[in-house]
């Protein structure tokens, strides 16, 4: 069953008072329940413009967007969503406790359980230690940990993430790809974006390649065996796909 | 309620451990201290002096809490765009909007409800000194003065709630913001100077439209500076105090609405 459907979307943006660019060219896609959807493309193809739209940070110039049947217009449909945005900035003069209280209460969270989900996902991304420093201290790997305790506070059924490797080490990285995995056996959708496609590999069922906002290819990694190749078939597509126009 | 509350309480905590507030505080103090000293080298009406002194002292600091932290507020959010993670969630950018404006106004509470009380030391310093019973000097008046200076920081926050919606540059919101300061503290006394005519000047339709459109359009911010009434001990009527009450919430309410009517459609790329 679809969880995340993009139904013909089309997204120009407006460069000076005549000239637009579009960033998205009727571009359809769905991601099932339960699902780890990576989502692949070249700088400036439009994998931030598409998580944004699903966010409702940006609107679709046309076409539908919808998350577990809903318009993502409808604010309600954001309870069962997590969002770790692309180099992501906090409030400096908070600490990371401060933020997932916030994030737990506009989520419906009750304080019992904000306190108790607060204290095992900073142990979990590592900052348990760390969680009365305020955030104008950490250093960028560290804000990304609070990022991602954040996406999952208030325990989402889907997770959207955008680039979410940046910044982090490779001990990071090991920790973000197990908990992928673990967000996969708990049954929950995991829809992200990223450019390490070894890990994209390891961890997720589909990808989808996106070039100058078309999708030129998905790939089930179940059924189809590419066995480390991922990377080849990437660049081949980008390359028939015209290149990157900018 | 809950998502405006949560955001006018990080708007809060954001706000009140800004540095910046501990440097406008400093300076607060710094010109009470100067106020007392001031107060001394006057020959007469000593504690009017320093009533003076004291509630400038309280809306100055207030305005700049507003202009260099409050602004800042609104547009790092836009700016570094620390807004995804408020949008992200379950909260609407009209909650967004009006729970940013609470914070400030939050904030702007606890600015002069801290300064109000101090502000009455150099007045009571001057009091106990120089006090004579024709002074006609009433505490009531001055507190009521203070709760005043709150209600102009409140308008003014609006303002910046207003000017916020539409830019996400600190620097435009500002001077903005500033300007409308400057108009509103100043269209009633140009008003009343044009109704009431100058002698031998002929004063062009156009101008007392413009003065005319000015004194509706921008907020009367001179009809909540007290600082006479509370310096003299002059009576406050309670009509006055409603209508300007009504005024205020009337003002901040429309002024608040139209922000969230071109904050809705804003886009966050």
């Amino acid at each position: 069953m679809p969880v995340i459907i993009f139904d013909r979307v089309t997204k120009d943006y407006k460069i000076g008072f005549r000239k637009k660019k579009t960033a998205l060219k009727d571009f359809s896609l769905s991601v099932n329940e339960g699902e780890v959807f990576g989502f692949l493309g070249p700088n400036g193809a439009g994998k931030s413009t598409s998580l944004k739209i699903l966010l409702n940070l940006i609107f679709p110039t046309s076409g539908k967007v919808e998350i577990m049947g809903k318009d993502v217009k409808d604010k309600e449909v954001r309870r069962f969503v997590g969002y770790l945005p692309e180099n992501p900035y906090f409030y400096d003069y908070l600490n990371p406790v401060e933020l997932l209280k916030f994030a737990g209460k506009t989520s419906g969270m009750d304080s019992t359980h904000i306190k108790e989900r607060t204290e095992s996902l900073l142990n979990t991304v590592g900052l348990w230690n760390e969680r009365k420093r305020e955030i104008r201290n950490y250093s960028k790997g560290m804000v990304q940990r609070v990022g991602l305790a954040l996406a999952l506070v208030h325990d989402p059924k889907i997770v959207i993430l955008d680039e979410p490797m940046t910044g982090l080490d490779p001990i990071g990285r090991r920790q973000f790809i197990d908990l992928i995995l673990e967000l996969k056996s708990e049954g929950k959708t995991v829809f992200f974006s990223s450019h390490i496609l070894e890990d994209v590999e390891r961890v997720c069922d589909r990808v989808g390649i996106l070039v100058n906002g078309t999708l030129v290819r998905g790939i089930d990694l179940r059924s189809e065996n590419i066995s480390g190749r991922l990377e080849d078939i990437f660049i081949e597509e980008v390359e028939k796909a015209g290149g990157i126009q900018r | 309620m809950t998502p405006i509350w949560s955001v006018a309480s990080i708007t809060f905590k954001e706000g009140i451990k800004n540095r910046v507030i501990f440097g406008i505080v400093i300076i607060a103090l710094l010109l009470f201290a100067a106020a007392t000293v001031i107060t001394n080298l006057f020959m007469r009406d000593i504690v009017k002096v320093a009533v003076d002194l004291s509630l400038s002292t309280v809306s100055f600091a207030g305005l700049l809490t507003l202009l260099f932290v409050g602004v800042n507020l609104f547009a790092k959010d836009l700016d570094k765009r620390t807004i995804y993670m408020v949008i992200s969630r379950p909260v609407s950018r009209q909650q967004y909007l009006v729970g940013k404006f609470f914070g400030i106004v939050l904030l702007a509470f606890i600015i002069t409800f801290f300064l109000g009380l101090l502000s009455a030391i150099p007045v009571a310093i001057s009091k106990r000194i120089y006090y004579y019973p024709e002074a006609g000097f009433d505490w009531r008046i001055f507190f009521i003065a203070v709760v005043y200076i709150f209600i102009k920081l409140c308008i003014i926050s609006s303002i910046i709630t207003l000017f916020s919606s539409f830019t996400s540059n600190s620097f435009i919101t500002l001077v903005l913001s500033l300007g409308t300061y400057i108009i509103g503290q100043s269209t009633e006394a140009v008003r009343v100077l044009l109704v009431s005519g100058i002698e031998k000047v002929k004063i062009s339709p156009v101008l007392s439209f413009m003065v005319e459109a000015a004194y509706y359009l921008f907020p009367n911010l001179s009809a909540f500076d007290l600082k006479i009434q509370a310096a003299h001990g002059l009576p406050i009527s309670s009509s006055y105090i409603i209508w300007t009450v009504l005024y205020a919430i009337s003002y901040m309410a429309i002024v608040v609405s139209i922000g969230t009517l071109a904050f809705r459609r804003r886009e966050f790329p």
